[in-house]
């Protein structure tokens, strides 16, 4: 049987990835362990937040600190749609994840002319205006008391399978986005921008779509976490410490790399939830620490690390260079 | 019109201290071309440092502020040869070392916070709240002192950049490194002096600062944002173009309280910041390069 | 012999300097046309113009009956007229050989298949096939530069523009590029313009020479009679030595 698969489609990885969605769909059904049920749950945002957040950072290499303005707003359009106007909570969350997509292209399209370091110092201006003005928008956000949403019985149990599929669709949106030849569009774009024009790369619009797509993901993560927490509040999900997870999740775990922010945001979330416990406040000196590390050795973060050591282990494994 | 004059002269009084905090970060940029993201932990680091000396010793700011910039400058150097040295130079390190100075930043953070808590602190000393009249408006001492050491910093040093023979090195490096080692420069050097300077001069302005706003150890985002509006706008090199970019900042800041409120005056830099950035990235001067 | 590639009264204006003054140029199908002048006349400006990367304050540009004015980069590529840059410009992160395969993809129109195939072809005409799954910083600047034009290759281009392919070389490879140049024209039937210092490369290279100097156009014509010409020589050394 012949699947009507995109050439550059790897039937081993798309089997993968649909093993372990069904795995983990049906782990519940296993346990009972409502905390790691719900810790799986944040988790799952957590990687298709990193993932999206790796589209522009990674892929075009524009580091973003300022994608908690497109979370935040995400997750008080949804929330606010689902209140005034009854929306269903999948359609809110979309909804919201489209505004936050567009907002990214406001100020992401005349920006990106901006390079390198530039560009992220702008986006440190954008995620600090973005969270003054939502900690003051009082008909949107709630001001600084937030906004609540309406709690469904069930909600948190079942978003598990919602987050999961998040993750899922990020995961095969970041297989595509590299994979294609819309990838490497986005690889010559990273690499030099105007040679890349000059070989017929619409780079402009590609910069657009990139910028669109990660941001109305990371809106849509915005959304389902609050739906989750049925409480936000401006500072928290507009916060530079927020924005800042994320560049942590796709440094450290291997940005640029397709799974890498996946493998970030897991030990992100698993770690910050341990220190909480026991130090909290503690993590951001040690994920400081990890990234001057990885900046300094490791380039491709854990990911590379990964493959260095599993290079070393087993050789054959491992084929650098592409196929042709 | 004294509402007016108040209003100017708390401009120009500000307008001191944004231009030291930013020539620390023009510096290190123009002349390592890297932006330097502790900037702002620099800036905090300065802050506690002065705040500390006079809550535990009783060390008046004024007086910490030679030791505490002679520790920053040290730190500085010590920062660049243990970490920012091991980069490529140029645009191929152009984010890495953004993010590398990002992590450190965030280890100075937490350590701020680990030794002092997360609670806003404030330095006062006696002085604090005196006033006097200047030019028909009432103005605290202590922003004129902090104007006043914020000149003098910047006049010494723009001396040191035109007049000393390091001076001119400095200003040499950033125009063309590689000629520089033909002339028996070392550059090197030239690049691990220039960043203590730059950590020097953040530490000044956030022991100044100190004085002025409470901060705690997230403190500093804002301020890198503001020494880089400044920054651009006023282009690289001259501590003219910087001191009028910095009032600029400032009278804009001071100003917008005549017409939005008070919370969002904030915001005012970062929206400069990113019209600055996407209008005039070349700075109102058009300057590039230092010197 | 029809004209594929035509420039009418190109003009640019930065600001109050005039870098292009009304220079108009014909390139006609299967022909290879030289483009040259001192530093600082305007050749790379010319360029940029029939390329895509900047836009006229005057002029048109034509490739064949259609209009091509101001077309952002991209679409000129992708319509046919092509550009190398004199200091190269290879994608570093990505192989050699995914370095053609963007602009087959981008350009040709063709499916994923038949894109990567062309990319191949592009490589073996160019000699790089051997060293595709490298990286372009294996390369010598000979190498890249063999990699830049054929890279523009796999756009499958009308017109090819060359800047200053050779110069920098040592004269066996400039012997190679001028071979490999030969070869586009005739095996595969792309009509270039070429701007060059190397006048040997000139000669032996272009049916046709149009000389530019301070934005002017001075001179067109054979090679022969160029070289001859007391305003250009004048332009290059000097009003003192025509």
């Amino acid at each position: 049987m012949k699947l009507p698969l995109p050439p550059w489609v790897r039937p081993r990885a798309l089997i993968a990835l649909l093993a372990t969605c069904a795995a983990l769909a049906l782990g519940p059904l296993l346990h009972s362990d409502v905390y790691i049920h719900n810790l799986l749950t944040l988790t799952f945002i957590g990687i298709a937040a990193a993932l999206a957040w790796n589209w522009l950072g990674g892929y075009l290499g524009q580091v973003s600190f300022g994608h908690a303005a497109m979370f935040g707003l995400g997750g008080f359009v949804a929330a606010k749609a689902e209140i005034s106007m009854g929306m269903p909570m999948v359609f809110a969350w979309c909804f919201g994840g489209v505004i936050a997509g567009l907002y990214a292209l406001v100020w992401g399209h005349p920006t990106l002319r901006l390079r390198g370091p530039y560009f992220s110092i702008a986006t440190i201006g954008v995620g600090e205006a973005t969270r003054l003005v939502g900690t003051y928008w009082d008909w949107l956000t709630g001001g600084s008391s937030g906004t609540s949403l309406p709690m469904h019985p069930n909600l948190k149990f079942t978003l598990y399978w919602y987050a999961l599929a998040l993750a899922a669709v990020a995961m095969a949106a970041s297989y595509a986005l590299r994979r294609s030849s819309l990838g490497l569009a986005l690889l010559a774009i990273k690499s030099d921008v105007d040679a890349a024009s000059d070989v017929g790369v619409s780079s402009t619009r590609l910069q657009d779509l990139v910028l669109f797509l990660s941001g109305a993901m990371i809106g849509v993560c915005g959304a389902s976490y609050g739906s989750y927490f049925s409480y936000i509040e401006p500072g928290d999900m507009f916060g530079f410490d927020r924005s800042i997870s994320w560049v942590l999740m796709g440094v450290i775990g291997g940005i640029g790399t397709i799974a890498g922010p996946a493998l970030g945001a897991i030990i992100f979330v698993l770690l910050r939830q341990y220190l909480i416990a026991s130090y909290p406040q503690l993590y951001l000196g040690l994920y400081g620490i990890l990234l001057v590390l990885v900046i300094l050795f490791e380039p491709l973060g854990l990911t590379g690390l990964s493959l260095r050591v599993l290079r070393r282990a087993r050789p054959d494994l491992i084929v650098s260079g592409s196929e042709t | 019109m004294d509402r007016f004059a108040e209003l100017v002269i708390a401009s120009v009084l500000l307008a001191g201290l944004y231009a030291t905090m930013a020539y620390g970060l023009g510096l290190i940029y123009g002349v390592l071309r890297i932006v330097n993201l502790n900037h702002g932990g620099m800036i905090m680091a300065g802050a506690y440092a002065g705040w500390y000396l006079h809550s535990e010793y009783g060390i008046d700011p004024y007086l910490s502020l030679l030791p505490v910039a002679a520790v920053s400058f040290l730190l500085g150097i010590a920062m660049y040869r243990g970490l920012v040295h091991r980069l490529p130079r140029g645009a191929a390190g152009g984010v890495q070392s953004l993010l590398l100075l990002f992590g450190v930043w965030l280890v100075m953070r937490n350590v701020a916070y680990l030794l002092f808590t997360g609670n806003d602190q404030t330095l006062r000393t006696s002085y604090s709240t005196r006033a006097a009249v200047l030019a028909g408006a009432l103005v605290s001492v202590n922003r004129v002192a902090v104007f006043a050491v914020a000149l003098a910093t910047l006049i010494i040093l723009h001396i040191l950049l035109t007049r000393t023979y390091l001076g001119k090195a400095i200003r040499a490096v950033a125009q063309n490194p590689d000629s520089c080692t033909l002339v028996g420069i070392r550059v090197e050097r030239i690049y691990a002096l220039t960043f203590g300077l730059g950590t020097a001069l953040a530490a000044i302005a956030g022991l100044l600062g100190a004085t002025l706003f409470p901060f705690n150890p997230s403190f500093g985002a804002g301020e890198l944002l503001k020494s880089f509006v400044v920054v651009v706008l006023g282009g690289l090199g001259s501590v003219a173009g910087t001191a009028i970019a910095a009032l600029i900042l400032a009278a804009v800041e001071v100003f917008a309280i005549l017409f939005i409120p008070a919370y969002l005056t904030a915001a005012v830099g970062f929206v400069l910041l990113v019209l600055v950035l996407v209008l005039r990235p070349g700075g109102l001067f058009g300057q590039r390069v230092l010197g | 012999m029809s004209a594929v590639l035509r420039a009418d009264g190109l003009s640019k204006r930065f600001g109050g300097l005039k870098a292009l003054d009304n220079v108009s140029l014909t390139l006609d199908e299967g022909r290879i046309l030289g483009l040259i002048g001192p530093n600082g006349a305007g050749k790379s400006t010319c360029f940029s113009m029939l390329a895509g990367s900047t836009s006229p304050t005057a002029g048109r540009v034509f490739l064949g009956d259609r209009e091509i004015t101001g077309l952002p980069a991209f679409r000129a590529a992708r319509g046919g007229v092509v550009r190398t840059h004199q200091i190269v410009r290879p994608f570093a992160n990505l192989t050699i050989f995914e370095n053609a395969v963007v602009a087959a993809v981008q350009c040709s129109g063709l499916d994923h298949a038949g894109a990567r195939a062309l990319a191949r072809e592009t490589l073996e005409f160019a000699g790089l096939a051997a060293r595709r799954n490298e990286y372009p910083a294996g390369l010598t600047l000979a190498g890249r530069k063999r990699l830049e034009m054929a890279r523009a290759l796999a756009c499958a281009p009308k017109v090819l523009l060359l800047d200053e392919v050779i110069a920098g070389v040592n004269p066996a490879e400039a012997q190679e590029m001028v071979t490999l140049i030969l070869r586009i024209r005739d095996e595969r039937k792309v009509s270039i313009i070429m701007t060059e210092h190397v006048m040997a490369a000139v000669m032996r290279l272009c049916e046709r020479v149009v000389v530019l100097d301070a934005g002017k156009l001075i001179a067109a014509g054979e090679p022969k009679e160029i070289v001859q010409n007391p305003e250009v020589i004048a332009a290059y050394l000097g009003k003192k030595h025509a």
